[in-house]
């Protein structure tokens, strides 16, 4: 008879809860499933694909393992949302705005006056560069923290992507909505320059953090 | 035979566990197998819909589960009514009762055979 308890460890993945316990929920449900599977199988059918038959009865692992983590924890829905999506994307947020402070102030390249004259735009060299360098770690953060807090593939992408998000919300809202009340006004604004502008701060610094958080918006389980 | 809306499914499933219980303990399987046998199949809980909401039952304390040797000699875990769990299930019928009273004064809703 298949031993359902390796295959429901993939499909289930870390549950992130007491390891007595964890160990516990897995054995029962394993136990659920040789159960069931051994009453397919007496009707005849063979004991893979009855095995087969007992894991596809669950057509949704990653709801399934929330609607356990939610009766264990007895988290409602927005406790789940904010561990699992709010707190990583503040996180993410946070660092690399913090990193972004810092690099201006302490960053490798900030006193290399000898390269001015051969770099006309010095902000991407003294700042903008080493920050791009430092997001995949920040992407990457986020990305751990949320999969760890049980978040799905779109929870672990939003938290990563967030500071992308944000400059996003600073350039196509608040930019726009400051130049419009600003009384003393502003006669032309270059699209083109705006357009540039929101690709080196929205674009560009997306580019590194979805390359940090990309393994792990690969679930470790395979297909269950 | 139509299935039965989740929603409604998911409410009647604590009286049900509940009033099994009360008879007697049982593990995860042979609860789900119960269900199904006295209900003709109507109300069915596979693992996606019975753990959860016995854990959240267990959480409560309206159930105890507990690590004991099954007839066929393997370990299963057999879930134990507790005092709190029984003092649930009198107003848990009585809710049910009024609410299919209530259905059978408005639309008509009797047992079926």
């Amino acid at each position: 008879m298949v031993d359902h308890y390796d295959h429901l460890k993939i499909c289930m993945g870390e549950l992130g809860l007491a390891p007595d316990r964890e160990e516990e929920i897995l054995r029962e449900l394993s136990d659920h499933l040789d159960d069931h599977a051994a009453t397919v199988e007496a009707r005849g059918i063979e004991g893979g694909v009855a095995a087969r038959e007992v894991i596809d009865g669950v057509s949704n692992w990653p709801e399934f393992r929330k609607a356990i983590l939610a009766a264990e924890t007895e988290e409602t829905m927005m406790n789940y949302r904010t561990k699992a999506l709010w707190l990583p994307a503040l996180c993410a947020l946070t660092l690399s705005n913090v990193l972004l402070a810092g690099v201006q102030v302490l960053g490798p390249l900030t006193h290399l006056d000898w390269l001015n004259p051969y770099m006309r735009m010095r902000p991407f060299y003294t700042f903008l560069i080493p920050w791009f360098i430092l997001q995949p770690a920040v992407g990457a953060i986020a990305a751990y923290w949320s999969r760890r807090a049980g978040g799905s593939v779109r929870h672990q992408l939003i938290a990563a992507l967030a500071p992308a998000i944000a400059w996003l919300g600073v350039f196509v809202l608040v930019l726009p909505f400051s130049i419009f009340l600003d009384k003393h006004g502003v006669n032309h604004v270059r699209l083109s320059a705006f357009l540039l502008m929101t690709a080196i701060w929205v674009l560009l610094p997306a580019l590194p953090l979805l390359l940090g958080a990309g393994p792990f918006l690969r679930r470790s389980q395979t297909q269950c | 035979m139509t299935g039965i809306d989740p929603k409604i499914k998911r409410g009647s499933g604590e009286l049900a566990i509940l009033a099994l219980l009360d008879r007697e303990p049982l593990h995860g399987y042979e609860i789900s197998k119960r269900i199904a046998q006295h209900t003709g199949g109507v109300l069915q809980f596979n693992l996606a819909s019975l753990y959860p909401l016995l854990y959240r039952m267990e959480k409560r304390g309206w159930v105890k589960g507990k690590w004991e040797e099954a007839p066929s000699g393997r370990q299963r875990r057999y879930y134990h009514v507790t005092p709190k769990g029984k003092k649930q299930l009198a107003p848990l019928r009585e809710e049910w009762g009024l609410f299919f009273q209530a259905l059978h004064r408005i639309a008509g809703v009797s047992p079926a055979g």
